[in-house]
């Protein structure tokens, strides 16, 4: 009755197969199989949407499907933002929550910035209601969302300038547009990304806290072992929160 | 919390699935598992087996055929809200779908399997009421049509059979002279409503031939407010018609008092509720703007 079973999940374009038990979620298999903790769970009922990945394109929240559901899926998580091809080194939304605060705690931030993905994917050109519907199914406790619609807002208008730039195409590898054609308005210098931490803008409560981590540097916080909470890091409570998921979701609850 | 083990089945066919549904021991139907997955983690559900529908293509439709409009078990929420045929001649299937849970939920939950859940603050089941719609089951014995009134018997209880499953349901496509919309009070996106009101109109010459009115979470199903129904049937409507219905509507409500509401305060929303849908289904058969009565 246990049985486990072979599926195959495309995660970031990345192929993995796994054995799950067929009540195993897939927001388990892609945190603890996969080890991948961007996608953060909040509820665990499917009100909160800190779960939200997109499967096939689509925002769903992981802790309502099982993993075997999903098998042959094609799964995006807040780890694969940086590597679209409409990325340029962080994704524009990651850049725009960054810009407009869009984050204090962060522990929302990965589902929100799954849902604005999937938000500008259809409606490139969103109002602001139509924002707000598509984040409806994501709650945040700390900012009042008011900036998390701002942060939206700006990444929609960054990749419409970008698309203006390259001629009405976005770039494609990522390479390209190394400028960004708007450059942000926040109150201290762009800074660069590059896979250190030491590259931040420096300021001490500003692009991740104390610690310093970016909270947006996947191969940072992929190289630090043990933690790997990429977008969690925002908090500066990494350890704590990888600690209380060990126990919370184990076998034994 | 863990759902306990449980078999995962995966049919591809309609037949497949039923005959599962017949031999296996204790088997349960997961369709977009929106309400399912919870249950079966807060371990309130414990199948043995669990018959995954979600590979059946057969039943991945939304369209018109032979005078009904069809929902297959396996159109989400989403695809009524993205839906050309819905937006142009479904008022009240419009209304709802963008008012169910979130967007996440919408892009897996099935219509079907929220009429199949029978939880009174599902929004489905009360436009399947007002539009006198159909349940359509396939078993071991074959199809059979359970009318709307006859399927919802207490919370989370129907009178659907073990080894059936729902393929469809189906309401009538509407005339030239038919509208129908629905209200939702909420107390904030996303969530289940403290109190919603479908309502069809089907006028014959500026007459209400024919009225129906479901209502959701203000009993112990989703409910039919008949006495409202029947003081419809036959009038010309007005502001002081819509009135009265809306009236007759909130005194058969049924609802409980919880910590977002009370009761009295809910019967008044059925009122209102009632009265709003009524004024816009009586607007989109096309005979008249009825003006909504002052409601203080
Ligand atoms: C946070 C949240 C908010 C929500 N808000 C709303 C809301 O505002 N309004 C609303 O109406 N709903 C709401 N829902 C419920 C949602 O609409 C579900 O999608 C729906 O109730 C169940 O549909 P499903 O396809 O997900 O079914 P499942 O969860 O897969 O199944 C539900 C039940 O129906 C049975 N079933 C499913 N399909 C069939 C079938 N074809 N034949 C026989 N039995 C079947 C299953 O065995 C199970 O018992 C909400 C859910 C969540 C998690
Ligand atoms: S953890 Fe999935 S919605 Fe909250
Ligand atoms: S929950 Fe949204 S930033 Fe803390």
């Amino acid at each position: 009755m246990t049985d486990e079973r072979e599926i195959t999940l495309t995660v970031n374009g990345t192929e993995h197969t796994i054995e799950v038990e067929p009540r195993r979620l897939l927001v388990h298999a892609i945190r603890e199989d996969l080890d991948m903790t961007g996608t953060h769970i909040g509820c665990d009922t499917g009100n909160c949407g800190a779960c939200t990945v997109l499967k096939d394109g689509e925002p769903i929240k992981s802790c309502l499907m099982f993993a075997a559901q999903a098998d042959g899926a094609e799964i995006l998580t807040v780890e694969g933002m940086e590597d679209l091809p409409e990325a340029d080194d962080i994704h524009p939304l990651q850049e725009g929550f960054r810009e407009e605060h869009g984050l204090q705690c962060g522990y929302c931030t990965p589902g929100m910035l799954m849902a604005g993905k999937a938000l500008l994917d259809e409606h490139p050109d969103p109002d602001e209601e139509t924002i707000r519907d598509a984040i409806s199914g994501n709650l945040c406790r700390c900012t009042g969302y008011q900036n998390i619609v701002r942060s939206i807002e700006y990444a929609a208008d960054e990749l419409e300038n970008r698309a203006a730039a390259d001629g009405g195409a976005v770039a494609t590898d990522g390479t390209a547009d190394a400028e960004p054609a708007a450059s942000p308005e926040g109150g201290h210098a762009t800074p660069e990304f590059g896979g250190d931490a030491d590259t931040f803008c420096g300021r001490e409560d500003c692009c991740g806290g104390p610690d310093g981590a970016d909270p947006f540097d996947r191969d940072a916080l992929l190289d630090d072992a043990g933690d790997g909470d990429g977008t969690g890091d925002a908090d500066g409570r990494d350890d704590a929160d990888a600690g209380a998921d060990a126990t919370d979701r184990g076998d034994t609850k | 919390m863990k759902s306990a083990p449980f078999e995962h089945h995966e049919p591809d066919t309609v037949d497949e699935a039923v005959s599962l549904l017949e031999s296996l021991d204790d088997p349960t139907i997961l369709a977009g598992g929106q309400s399912l997955v919870p249950m079966l983690r807060f371990r309130l559900a414990n199948p043995d087996v669990v018959v995954d529908i979600n590979g059946i293509d057969s039943l991945d439709y939304l369209r018109e055929e032979d005078g009904s409009l069809r929902l297959g078990a396996l159109a989400r929420h989403a695809d009524v809200e993205d839906s050309d045929l819905i937006d142009g001649e479904y008022g009240s299937f419009a209304d709802a779908a963008p008012l169910v849970a979130d967007p996440q939920i919408r892009n897996r939950g099935t219509v079907v399997g929220s009429v199949a859940q029978a939880d009174p603050k599902g929004d489905w089941g009360s436009i399947l009421l007002a539009h006198e719609g159909e349940v359509i089951a396939t078993g071991p014995d074959g199809d059979r049509a359970i009318p709307a009134d006859e399927f919802f018997l207490l919370p989370y209880d129907t009178t659907l059979g073990e080894q059936e499953l729902i393929t469809e349901i189906r309401v009538p496509a509407p005339g030239p002279n038919e509208g129908s919309a629905y209200h939702k009070l909420k107390r904030k996106t996303g969530d289940y409503a403290m109190a919603g009101v479908g309502a069809r109109l089907v006028f014959d010459d500026g007459v209400i031939e024919s009225a129906g009115i479901g209502m959701t979470a203000v009993d112990i199903t989703n409910a039919r407010a008949t006495d409202a129904e029947e003081h419809l049937e036959g009038e010309r409507p007005s502001p002081d018609l819509f009135a009265k219905a809306g009236e007759l509507a909130a005194e058969q409500s049924n609802p409980e008092s919880d910590e977002h509401g009370g009761a009295d305060y809910k019967e008044r929303m059925v009122d209102v509720l009632a009265q709003r849908a009524l004024s816009d289904a009586a607007e989109r058969a096309g005979t008249v703007t009825v003006e909504r009565r002052v409601t203080q």
